[in-house]
């Protein structure tokens, strides 16, 4: 506070006052400070506390301390202890202008103040709910992450799953090439022994061709020849015949 | 106990001991401290809530080495709106239509504010007595205008001193005259004695404003 400031600061130029900085240093200062009351204290007529007309309520009635206001004045006034002059006058019409502009506005000031410290304390009580809304949340959210690691087993199997899978599937495509590369090898030998057998069959072809060939001698060559016109000579009399016919 | 006119502005002495001591020392004790809470009772909301934004309007226009008179205009300003309101109570005395109080106030201050402004800022200080754009011709003139000017700024006590004081008296007349008078008369009278009540009330807390605000003013040309 400015003035606490100001008081401090004295306090260190200026030796010869009294030292403020001894001042509120027992621990009793720091005793927790009892509640406020809520409402002042109750009033009548605004001036007059209710405790006076409580004190006088048994002796002297509900008339009482009124009877002891107007006997006051009347005394005052007629002993002349107070005179009236101008500043009666005076004192009437502050009086009047106080009474009103307390009556007026004294409500909207007191809701003014109230309000600022409603502000304040709002302003606490955001701090303290969003603190509390988004500590609920972290719980809730703690939660659902303890739930998620409950499943961890199903994920773990899954994956292992995944990983057979991909073995497996690696498995069977080298089995797969395997059996193709066998089936190649195979192939090949098959070929081979076809060719083989191809080539063995045409040389001997070939070969009887050629003894055959080499056997026909020039006499077998003329009885065939001659043989064949004979037989030439017969299908044409045959065909004449059958022509004719 | 007759009161003559002017028994409202003499300083108030019992026994020899000068109770304007008291008079000007007595109106702490309707501020009261704030206390170690953080929610307060209305009063002292109140006041915490008044000297903040009064300060803060204050110190608006000042740059930072102003920022240093924060708390002295402030309790200035609490001080003078504090006399001059409990001033109007009646058979009350009021510390400020004494311009001894006054000058003693105005003239310190003011003189601080042109003590600080010729030792940082000689040039920019002086400057000031001459407003820009005048022409030629009129420079000489109006330098001597403008340091009667600088020099009759202590006006400010005897402003503060003649409002409150007239405004007492004028109330002190009326009512005065108001004692012996007709019925129907009176009601005139007591009508304008009503509005000087209110008058007053008014200028009891321009016054003391005004009077901070042109030491503000001063100390923003100056530091």
């Amino acid at each position: 506070d400015l003035l606490r400031l100001c008081l401090i600061s004295k306090s260190a130029c200026l030796p010869r006052l009294v030292q403020l900085s001894h001042l509120h240093t027992s621990p009793n200062s720091q005793a927790p400070v009892p509640a406020l009351p809520e409402k002042g204290g109750k009033t009548r007529h605004g001036i007059i506390p209710e405790e006076i007309f409580q004190l006088l309520y048994p002796k002297t009635g509900v008339t009482g301390p009124y009877m002891l206001g107007a006997g006051l004045l009347t005394y005052i006034l007629s002993k002349e202890i107070y005179i009236i002059n101008h500043e009666t006058f005076a004192a009437a019409c502050m009086g009047t202008v106080i009474i009103y502009g307390v009556r007026k506005f004294g409500p909207d000031v007191a809701a003014f103040a109230d309000k600022l410290n409603e502000e304040k304390v709002q302003k606490a009580q955001e701090v303290k709910d969003l603190a509390m809304t988004s500590l609920a949340q972290a719980v809730l959210d703690e939660k659902k992450e303890q739930w998620r690691a409950e499943g961890r087993q199903m994920l773990f199997d899954a994956k292992r799953n995944n990983v057979a899978m991909l073995l497996e599937t690696n498995r069977r495509e080298r089995v797969h090439m395997v059996t193709n590369e066998v089936k190649k090898r195979l192939d090949y030998q098959i070929a081979l022994q076809t060719l083989h057998r191809r080539m063995e069959q045409e040389h001997m072809v070939n070969w009887v061709e050629k003894n055959v060939v080499t056997s026909i001698t020039p006499q077998q060559e003329k009885t065939s020849i001659a043989k064949c016109i004979t037989d030439l000579k017969v299908l044409a009399k045959v065909q004449q015949a059958k022509a004719t016919v | 106990m007759t009161l003559s006119f002017f028994d409202q502005f003499m300083s108030p002495t019992y026994l020899g001991i000068p109770l304007i001591a008291v008079a000007l020392t007595l109106p702490w004790i309707l501020f009261p401290t704030p206390s170690a809470r953080w929610l307060n009772n209305r009063l002292i909301t109140l006041q915490g809530w008044f000297i903040n934004r009064f300060t803060q309007q204050l110190l608006l226009p000042l740059n930072l080495g102003g920022h240093k008179w924060a708390a002295l205009l402030t309790s200035l300003m609490l001080f003078l709106i504090t006399l001059n309101m409990l001033g109007l109570l009646p058979y009350t005395f009021t510390p400020t239509t004494q311009l001894s109080l006054n000058m003693g106030l105005a003239v310190p201050l003011w003189l601080a504010t042109v003590i600080i402004g010729m030792r940082n800022q000689p040039t920019a200080a002086l400057g000031h007595l001459l407003p820009e754009g005048t022409p030629v011709p009129l420079i000489p003139v109006l330098i001597i205008i403008e340091t009667i000017s600088l020099f009759i700024r202590p006006a400010l006590g005897v402003r503060l001193t003649a409002n409150l004081t007239a405004g007492h008296q004028l109330i002190a007349t009326a009512a005065f005259v108001l004692l012996p008078m007709m019925p129907t008369v009176a009601i005139l009278t007591s009508i304008v004695l009503f509005l000087l009540t209110l008058l007053e009330i008014a200028v009891a807390m321009i016054q003391a404003y005004v009077f901070v605000l042109l030491l503000s003013l001063y100390l923003q040309e100056n530091v």
